[in-house]
């Protein structure tokens, strides 16, 4: 018998705690439709997210699971725009009609790309600093300092997956209008995998020191917080704290999951939990990074 | 003898192919060892120039590796004393490397693309305005550098004598102490 994920209509990172809920309720045995035939919208965190659950449910037997394309034609030319069907091709099994992928917008500043290796990691670097600069300045208003350490944060959480998650995972950069949560452009940043996550990343080193307390969401308060890396250099760990001082400096938003925790990097201009526990499980580790635009005014 | 190193060929003979991005920490090591191997051929090199001018992103983790580690690998070298000196690094590039060689208790001398000279990483306030004070004289001796800053000279002997053991400054003839910037 095959069971129904419902993809939620805007699909997002607030939206992802009841995927992530419908996803955790079944049992592994049966195969699974991944259905968003009735998504009018989705964030690079919800298009990563989907493929992250492709694998992990790819991963658990079951057979291949199943996805509909969704039935408004201008919301699946957009997943087409960002590459999204062709990462889901060998994950899924498409039902529906997948528009022809044309040119990206230019709201699409890195369409859905794998990242395993280190040298996917210069690729996507390369590609935002080369092809997106000029949008992050112009539409935006990040200058150059900024758009440099955009490039490193991009580096930084890409890499996350290439040394920690033990298999690949995937970024997508977007850029569009908050009109009601913040009135002005955004850029987001979504990179996710499906591997082991940070707290059995962290388990052999973390998991006494915290004793009762170690959870998915310690794991992740000691990487962001603590800089906490698996391995005993100093020089190590230093990754997410860049991301994190650089979303500091640009009053941007940090936000990730893994397993059952979330942390946040909570700006002035948002309202979030700061650290959760106990969300639904779900496979690996996603990180966002919201950056407001028209940055260069408010210094 | 003066070595310029310009990091961005460096990156780019490492990884085969043209970037100028130096990110991950792979290719940190092998930019790294890149200029290690540099070392090695040329073995009458005292101080280290590594040019950043040509290289558009850093990140944290290839900041450690060609920067931070690069230092901790020489410190220990008995042979000769190897100082390194970083440039053309944009305000971003040098954010980075304060950071990282902070995490390693480590410091070195950085000029940014506008010109301007500073001291990367961790020094107490003390060494930092001392070698401020040889960087503006250009040369200077403990004796003159204490009557200036009207500090005790055993104490203007002892911040030198740290900082030349970390190779921000070099000691010359005559108890003189020259800033890198003049090397």
């Amino acid at each position: 018998m095959t069971a129904v994920v419902e993809v939620p209509a805007s699909f997002d990172d607030r939206s992802f705690e009841a995927f992530a809920a419908a996803l955790a309720a079944q049992d592994g045995t049966g195969r699974v439709l991944v259905d968003a035939h009735a998504t009018e919208w989705a964030s690079p965190f919800g298009l990563v997210g989907l493929l992250c659950a492709g694998r992990a449910l790819a991963q658990r037997g079951g057979g291949k699971p199943l996805l509909t394309v969704p039935a408004d034609a201008d919301v699946a030319r957009y997943w087409a725009h960002t590459g999204f069907f062709e990462q889901a091709e060998p994950l899924f099994e498409i039902h529906g009609a997948v528009p022809k992928r044309q040119p990206a917008e230019t709201t699409v500043l890195l369409e859905v790309t794998p990242v395993a290796v280190a040298g996917d990691v210069h690729r996507v670097v390369d590609r935002i600093q080369t092809r997106s600069a000029a949008i992050l300045d112009t539409e935006l208003g990040l200058d150059a300092k900024a758009t440099i350490g955009f490039g490193m944060a991009l580096s930084e959480a890409c890499q996350n997956i290439v040394e920690h998650a033990g298999t690949g995972g995937w970024v997508a950069v977007h850029a569009y209008t908050w009109r009601r949560r913040l009135g002005r452009r955004v850029v987001v940043i979504a990179v996710g995998d499906a591997g082991v996550g940070f707290r059995h990343t962290l388990e052999a080193t973390q998991a006494r020191r915290y004793g009762d307390r170690w959870s998915d969401a310690t794991a992740l308060e000691a990487a962001l917080i603590h800089g906490i890396s698996k391995y005993r250099d100093p020089g190590r760990g230093q990754g997410l704290r860049g991301i994190r001082m650089w979303a500091e400096r640009w009053k941007a938003k940090l936000s990730i999951r893994s397993g059952t925790g979330r942390i946040v990097r909570v700006p002035d201009w948002d309202e979030d939990v700061p650290l959760a526990d106990g969300l639904p499980p779900f496979p690996g580790a996603q990180l966002q990074l919201v950056v407001p635009g028209t940055v260069r005014e408010e210094r | 003898m003066i070595a310029e190193i310009d990091v961005r060929a460096v990156l780019s003979r490492s990884m085969c192919e043209f970037h100028s991005d130096l990110v991950t920490r792979a290719t940190g090591r092998a930019v790294r060892s890149g200029i290690e191997a540099h070392l090695q051929e040329h073995p009458d090199v005292t101080v280290v120039v590594l040019d950043f001018s040509e290289v558009r992103v850093l990140d944290c983790s290839c900041a450690d590796e060609v920067v931070a580690q690069l230092l901790m690998r020489t410190a220990g070298g008995r042979d000769r004393a190897v100082y390194f000196v970083v440039r053309g690094l944009a305000e971003a590039h040098a954010d980075q490397i304060d950071d990282v060689l902070r995490r390693h208790g480590l410091a070195l001398v950085g000029e940014e693309r506008g010109g301007g000279t500073r001291l990367l990483g961790f020094v107490t306030d003390l060494m930092r305005a001392v070698w401020e004070q040889v960087v503006r004289a250009g040369s200077a001796r403990p004796e003159d550098l204490a009557a200036e800053l009207a500090w005790p000279v055993d104490e203007m002997h002892r911040a030198l004598a740290q900082l030349a053991e970390r190779r921000l400054v070099i000691p010359a003839a005559d108890r003189h102490y020259l800033p890198l910037t003049a090397a």
